[in-house]
């Protein structure tokens, strides 16, 4: 991975009248990366995403997409697939005719049964897009936007309303992109997948960027939770923690294996049984609270 | 541009109740007038005939389908999608509304060579031609400004009906009562001036360079139907 920015927004800002959807937003991606962009409802990232993409023009602020203006379509969408977050396809085409015409409008060449079977959707070539379902639909979706390998990916909800088959195969595809040298750029609200693939993340909230970093970064501002359920006849914990019922203890700590083995050796030491024992760092789901409760 | 409209065309002969609304409706009125045209060129003139004829075409099979569809591209999300891709703008509504102007376009012609066989050729075609290419790029433009007013293609049923029965009111009016009284204001309503155009054309002893001052107004349309369409035109649904 290298450092050169894919993806460069620099202050943007985006008004809808009075309402301040983005206020002085700015980072970059770079090539290769895998960012996603995630937030709370109301966050503004579909108004960031879409200004990146090019369907909406800054109040003010800058954004380069591979060194380009995202609205200079001819220029930047060849390298660019986009996956909107709804369909967008006429329903009296059938599949085949749907992946032809937007495949060749990005001026990529592919083979379009490549591309439908990168989604399993070889058997419906033939189905007129209105007999898909709505997975069969987001799958359809996917395959437009990689078709042809472009150099930069938008996944916008790629994977909401998938089976988990269908999950795994956009995810596989995904994985092959990343290897191709592709630089994704996801936005979802299935935090745990943000949290398994996302090289770095960008958490938006009221308009700008609540945090930005690495999972792990991320993270790290909150504290790891060992829970576990202590007999009534137990004696003193080693540890400061707190009861969230009658029987369930629940300590947070910075320090999760010190802290674990200091537990576990009392345990031993008492023989106490930590019934319903669970230990893991902060996920992303405990983030995405915090900001809500600030 | 030449890939979307081929899936317009693909997607319009799909559609049954497009294909009967706005390409067989006109064409069964259209020869109804044909049928009928001895009484028709009592009433006005066979040039009357023809500028019903290609007012019916431009307004239900051209400028209904192109605001109906238009609408429901955008509707869909069709539109946002091929905005997200390499086209331009021009090409995506070029694209978009070529299958319509083209089938227009053949329907006038034949429609209009059938009525010249039955009752005669027209005195100018060139003339004639003209007028049908700037009555179709009016209809046009007015299809663009008017889909920038429309929701759905349910509203469109609402929405184009002002211009679509304007223009054939218009072409009546003129049609029968031709241009001797209220000039001015005849000629400037919109499809006004084409009629007489068409008349002209059809009837002939009126000078050429008379009938293709005719053009100026028609054109002014054009113009002023592009400046409404570039300010009123939406690429994706109210939110």
């Amino acid at each position: 991975m290298n450092s050169t920015p894919v993806i460069d927004v620099d202050r943007l800002n985006l008004k809808y009248g009075d309402f301040h959807a983005v206020k002085d937003l700015s980072f970059q991606v770079r090539r290769g990366e895998f960012y996603a962009l995630l937030g709370t409802n109301g966050a503004g990232k579909t108004s960031t995403l879409e200004t990146i993409e090019g369907h909406r023009a800054p109040t003010s602020g800058t954004v380069r997409v591979l060194g380009k203006s995202p609205q200079d379509r001819a220029a930047v969408r060849p390298k660019m697939g986009i996956m909107l977050q709804e369909s967008g396809f006429s329903p009296d085409l059938t599949v085949k005719e749907s992946v032809r015409l937007i495949g060749k409008l990005t001026q990529r060449t592919d083979r379009v049964e490549r591309v439908l079977s990168v989604v399993d959707l070889t058997r419906k070539a033939n189905t007129k897009v209105s007999q898909l379902s709505g997975g069969e639909k987001r799958r359809l979706d996917f395959a437009t936007a990689v078709y042809g390998t472009p150099e930069l990916v938008f996944l916008d909800e790629p994977t909401t309303g998938l089976d988990i088959q269908s999950r795994d195969a956009v995810w596989d595809a995904v994985d092959k992109l990343r290897e191709d040298g592709s630089t994704i750029v996801l936005t979802t609200h299935y935090l745990e997948e943000a949290q398994q693939r996302a090289d770095r993340i960008g958490l938006m909230h009221r308009g700008t960027f609540h945090q930005e970093g690495t999972v792990a970064e991320l993270t790290q501002t909150l504290p790891a939770m060992i829970k576990f359920v202590l007999p009534p006849s137990a004696p003193a914990l080693p540890l400061q923690g707190r009861r969230e019922t009658d029987e369930k203890f629940l300590i947070e700590t910075h320090h999760l294996q010190k802290d674990l083995f200091t537990l576990l050796r009392w345990a031993q030491d008492h023989a106490v049984e930590l019934r319903e024992l669970e230990a893991g760092p902060t996920r992303l789901d405990d983030v995405f609270r915090a900001i809500d409760n600030s | 541009m030449l890939s979307i409209a081929l899936s317009e065309l693909i997607q319009i002969f799909r559609n049954r109740s497009v294909l009967i609304t706005s390409f067989v409706m006109p064409i069964a009125i259209c020869a109804f007038f044909v049928y009928q045209h001895e009484l028709f060129a009592q009433i006005g003139s066979l040039g009357y005939i023809a500028a019903i004829v290609m007012f019916t075409v431009s307004a239900f099979g051209l400028y209904t389908s192109a605001v109906t569809t238009l609408a429901s591209r955008r509707q869909n999300l069709f539109l946002k999608r091929l905005r997200s891709t390499a086209a331009g703008d021009a090409g995506i509504l070029t694209g978009l509304v070529l299958p319509v102007t083209v089938i227009a376009l053949i329907q006038v012609a034949v429609i209009m060579t059938v009525l010249g066989v039955v009752t005669g050729m027209p005195d100018n075609i060139a003339l004639l031609a003209l007028a049908v290419v700037a009555t179709v790029a009016m209809m046009i433009g007015l299809g663009l400004a008017t889909a920038g007013l429309t929701n759905s293609p349910e509203h469109a049923q609402v929405t184009t009906l002002p211009v679509s029965l304007g223009v054939i009111a218009v072409a009546s009016w003129i049609g029968i009562t031709g241009t001797e009284e209220l000039t001015l204001l005849k000629r400037l309503l919109p499809g006004g001036s084409a009629t007489e155009l068409v008349m002209n054309a059809w009837n002939g002893g009126i000078a050429l360079a008379d009938s293709l001052l005719l053009l100026a107004p028609t054109l002014a349309w054009v113009l002023v139907a592009v400046v409404f369409a570039s300010r009123l035109f939406r690429w994706e649904p109210r939110r």
